[in-house]
């Protein structure tokens, strides 16, 4: 089935899902140009990509129950969609990063005990 | 989970989610510009900035898309709406297409379910599989001794019976009728496993003299004769004068035997009396049901060990038995001829495949452009080829319905064409596995049209494509090499076909014009029956036969009459051992033997069959004369080689070698047709009728009955009323069967042939046809691609005739080179075919050429056209149009 078809996420998928979810934590409810504006500013240079492929994330965190999306008015009075952490969310949020700490270490262990 | 149904539901609700996403990415675009805008840009810059930052909104609304739902769900319904809208902008396009898949799809579908309902269904019998026949040379009747020896010596079957043909009289109606049956041992109808609707089966014990008097009746015959009677348990009938009681009425649908007397109609014990000694008499079908896990080789060795020691104790007879699957006695004959159509139809689907191949792949190098539009617009390969397979699916799905129709009228017409050479063709029709036939080929068949044509549209360079401006070669040589391979097949495959029906053709023409012996042209024959009647009287038999025919003479418009027991080609045929004086006596199972037909005087006359030597049969021949026979000219030559046989004496009586009865040959009648058209004569002998005891006096059944021919000055089917009520002056209770010309008992006879020629030639023709427009259709296409270059050719100065020369000769390479492959083929394959024909080699040279000149015009003229309209372009006119 070419939707499960990981490859046109590449290794981020995961990783852009997380970061995400901390935003939306950390900020509130923000709309996706707010997202993606932050996701520049942490990232820098690094993580170098289109705005539009944060939309793929937003969907599926969505359909995950993790977080929502309700029709809303920005400062400048336009319209947009806030996306707010759900309480599942949290709880992924927590486990996922536990996960990934756990996972960063291990790699770093073993990059530095390697070779 | 929640996320599957959440993607689920979003197949069905796109239109929303995509409303909302295009919202989104609105505000979010706006949002980026206010940013852009308070950095200092203009609203423009601004705008362009956003753009750009956000990167592709197509492809983004893509990758939302795909994550959102189950895109590949709602991509096959977005490809059936687009590609039935794509196919119905190009009506011609379709409709030609579905019309060639439906001819194809629709011929397969109507074979196969012939071949379904004959060769693939089980018989109607509980395990059929396991049923088997034991028979003499494998078709043959045996003795009731030796059948009873291997009954009770074999241990490789469960049960074994068997059966005696038989046919009755059945009086107490309106009109008297003369019903077909079998007599059968008790164990029979039981070992086949099928319960009767109503009643019972014979029970053991009923197949004894005296208790033998009891019926069980077909489902037909219940209905026709005693309209459904629910209480027709226990009442008696009478079949050729003897009472019977009904015990029982089998299921519609219920036939037996399979093979061999297919139409009886009632079963009857069969009660052997004395005749358990009997080791000569061989009537007898002999049926066994195979234990479980025995195979046919290990009944056979047994058999063969049986037998062997029966043939030491009885010299001449247990020779050559062999065990036989029932079903192979039903459906032998027609296994290879039915295959052989099913493989010429699947040609005919195959060049109908690569004829829509070809038309696709003039339509997609035509659609070079929106398929680089739509890559750019950010459809995957996959996506593209998937949008293909789903419109050429569209395609052959209405070519299946098309089809549909098509087989089912077609079915139809078969087995309205063929409803006696065919077995179990009455049960032709459309069940599941026809169905799942149907659905598989329209599958294959849109993969084997569409893919290949797909992956070229699709692996086309994309800028390249869209520079063109549509007109697209690029890997046009690729293409070009799909097409020539395209005409190729379908040349070898058409060349193929026109050689099994050119064969076809050649033997059946050869079998048309073999001579019956006699002229068959203007007689007309009926079956009349005495058994169970007052006439069946030895005495009045006579008189009655005598009578009859020469009150028919008298008839106006009947030139002559006779009679004889067994029409040739329509009626029975037995054989007899006879004894010819004055040589040593042969060695049991030895002796000479002949066609047995018994004669009333006026038969050579009217059936125009010549008595070469010496004299026919006449009315003087009768009881008080000296017995008299005629011969053919094939027992003439057997028997009595470099001899003349008129004045000879033959016997039947070879066991009273004391006093037998000689019969004096007074003539040499030309060799005539006997059962089977095609097959040589075998040795014949006929007896006068007004001498022969058996057929004047016996009451057994099978020589109650005479065959009486007429002919006439003109269309003797009109004489059918006027010779029944003769018949009835005599008798009412009378019955009449068979009446036929004897033209229909001709055409009747090779009638498979017939049928079997008629369908291929159709399929041939047609493949012939599509051929043809096969390479016409490339060929056109292919000058109009070349119009600039052919345009250009002209100005340099390349004379017309050479275009034409250019144009013909790529074609005809394609074509020639098929033909080629196909010539090899169909050495290979008319092997196969050459049971199937009559006067004719497989390898027969006259109609290899003919096919091949008949191809090499075909191709000549499909690619000429097109190559003359090539001369005709203006080259001012072919440079400015592109």
């Amino acid at each position: 089935m070419p939707s499960e078809d990981p490859g046109r996420m590449g290794v981020l998928q995961g990783t852009l899902d997380l970061i995400v979810l901390r935003t939306l934590q950390s900020m509130g409810a923000q709309h996706a140009y707010a997202i993606a504006t932050r996701l520049q500013q942490i990232s820098g240079d690094l993580l170098h990509l289109n705005q539009g492929t944060l939309y793929p994330a937003l969907v599926r965190l969505e359909q995950q129950g993790r977080i929502k999306g309700t029709w809303g008015k920005t400062e400048s009075n336009r319209d947009a969609k806030f996306y707010a952490i759900t309480r599942s969310g949290e709880r992924a949020l927590a486990e996922e990063t536990l996960r990934w700490r756990r996972m960063s270490g291990l790699v770093d262990r073993l990059l530095s005990e390697g070779a | 989970m929640r996320r599957f149904f959440a993607r689920f539901a979003n197949v069905f609700r796109g239109a929303q989610a995509e409303r909302d996403l295009h919202r989104e990415i609105q505000s979010h675009i706006a949002l980026l510009q206010e940013d852009f805008e308070v950095r200092g840009l203009s609203p423009k810059e601004a705008h362009l900035a956003a753009r750009r930052a956000y990167g592709g909104v197509e492809q983004a609304k893509e990758l939302h898309r795909e994550e959102r739902s189950y895109l590949w769900i709602e991509h096959r319904f977005k490809d059936l709406r687009y590609g039935g809208r794509s196919l119905l902008r190009n009506p011609g396009f379709t409709l030609v297409a579905v019309i060639t898949l439906a001819l194809g799809i629709g011929a397969n579908t109507a074979i196969f379910s012939v071949v379904n309902a004959v060769l693939l269904r089980p018989l109607g019998y509980r395990d059929a599989d396991r049923l088997v026949t034991l028979l003499h040379d494998g078709t043959d009747p045996v003795a009731v001794a030796n059948y009873i020896d291997w009954r009770d010596q074999s241990r490789s079957f469960e049960a074994m019976g068997a059966a005696d043909y038989w046919s009755a009289n059945l009086t107490g109606g309106d009109v008297p009728e003369h019903v077909l049956g079998l007599k059968v041992t008790q164990n029979l109808l039981p070992m086949l496993g099928v319960r009767p609707l109503l009643g019972r089966l014979f029970a053991p014990g009923e197949d004894r003299i005296g208790s033998d008097h009891e019926a069980i009746l077909s489902y037909r015959l219940w209905q026709r004769r005693f309209n459904g009677d629910a209480g027709i348990l226990g009442k008696s009938i009478t079949l050729s004068g003897q009472a019977f009681t009904v015990v029982g009425v089998m299921p519609a649908g219920f036939k037996f035997a399979p093979f061999w007397a297919t139409h009886a109609e009632l079963w009857v014990p069969n009660a052997f009396g004395d005749r358990i000694y009997n080791r000569g008499a061989n009537s007898l079908r002999v049926f066994a049901r195979l234990k479980r896990g025995v195979t046919i080789e290990q009944a056979q060795a047994e058999i063969a060990t049986i037998t062997g020691r029966l043939e030491k104790k009885y010299p001449g007879t247990n020779r050559g038995i062999i065990v036989t699957p029932l079903k192979e006695n039903v459906v032998g004959k027609v296994r290879t001829p039915l295959l052989m159509l099913l493989a010429a139809v699947g040609f005919v689907l195959l060049i109908a495949c690569a004829n829509v191949a070809h038309m696709l792949l003039a339509r997609t190098s035509d659609r070079q452009k929106e398929i680089a539009v739509r890559t750019a617009l950010g459809a995957g390969r996959s996506r593209l080829i998937g949008q293909f397979l789903t419109e050429n699916l569209l395609l052959s799905c209405a070519g299946a319905l098309a089809g549909l129709m098509l087989a089912l009228w077609g079915t139809k017409v078969l087995t309205a064409l063929a409803p006696a050479y065919i077995p179990r063709v009455e049960t032709v029709g459309v069940d599941a596995r026809v169905v799942f036939f149907l659905l598989g080929v329209t599958l294959l068949t849109s993969i084997a049209f569409g893919l290949a044509p797909a992956l070229h549209a699709t692996a086309g360079n994309l800028s390249g494509a869209l520079k063109e401006g549509g007109r697209g070669d690029s890997g046009s040589l690729r293409r070009n090499r799909l097409r020539g391979f395209l005409v190729g097949s379908e040349f070898a495959l058409a060349f193929m076909l026109l050689i099994g029906a050119g064969l076809m053709i050649r033997s059946f023409s050869a079998l048309q014009s073999v001579d019956p012996g006699f002229n068959p042209h203007n007689v007309l024959s009926m079956v009349v029956s005495v058994e169970g009647t007052k006439e069946a009287e030895p005495h009045r038999r006579e008189i009655l036969y005598r009578e009859l025919l020469d009150k028919i003479r008298k008839l106006p418009g009947v030139k002559s009459a006779g009679g004889i027991n067994h029409l040739p080609l329509a009626g029975d045929m037995w054989g007899f051992s006879f004894y010819i004086e004055g040589r040593p006596k042969p060695r049991p199972g030895d002796s000479p033997t002949a066609v047995y037909r018994v004669v009333m005087p006026g038969y050579f006359e009217t059936m125009r069959l010549p008595v070469l030597r010496g004299r026919a049969i006449s009315s003087s021949d009768d009881a008080r004369a000296p017995g008299v026979v005629i011969i053919n000219q094939r027992a003439a030559r057997a028997y009595w080689p470099g001899e003349d046989p008129v004045g000879k004496r033959i016997t039947f009586d070879t066991g009273k070698s004391d006093s037998p009865a000689w019969l004096t040959i007074i003539g040499v009648a030309k060799d005539a047709k006997q059962l089977d058209w095609a097959a040589e004569p075998y040795p014949e002998v006929y007896l006068a009728a007004l001498q022969n005891r058996d057929f004047l006096g016996d009451g057994a059944s099978h020589t109650a009955y005479i065959t009486v021919v007429a002919r006439t000055a003109n269309n003797p089917a009109n004489l059918a009323p006027v010779l029944k009520d003769t018949v009835w002056s005599f008798d009412r209770n009378l019955p009449i069967s068979d009446v036929l010309t004897m033209d229909r008992v001709v055409a009747d006879a090779t009638a498979q042939p017939r049928f079997e020629t008629l369908l291929l030639g159709i399929f041939a023709i047609l493949a012939l046809a599509l051929a043809a427009v096969g390479i016409y259709g490339v060929m056109s296409y292919s000058v109009s691609r070349r119009t600039r270059e052919i345009g250009i050719r002209i100005s340099l100065g390349a004379s017309r005739a050479k275009v034409l020369r250019m144009v013909v000769r790529q074609g005809m390479l394609q074509a020639l080179t098929g033909i080629a492959a196909g010539l090899a083929g169909a050495l290979l394959l008319s092997q196969l075919m050459a049971k199937m024909l009559y006067g004719v080699r497989p390898t027969d040279p006259a109609t290899f050429t003919a096919v091949a000149a008949i191809l090499g015009l075909a191709a000549t003229v499909a690619a000429c056209i097109p190559a003359h309209k090539a001369t005709r372009i203006e080259p001012m006119a072919a440079l400015r149009s592109e």
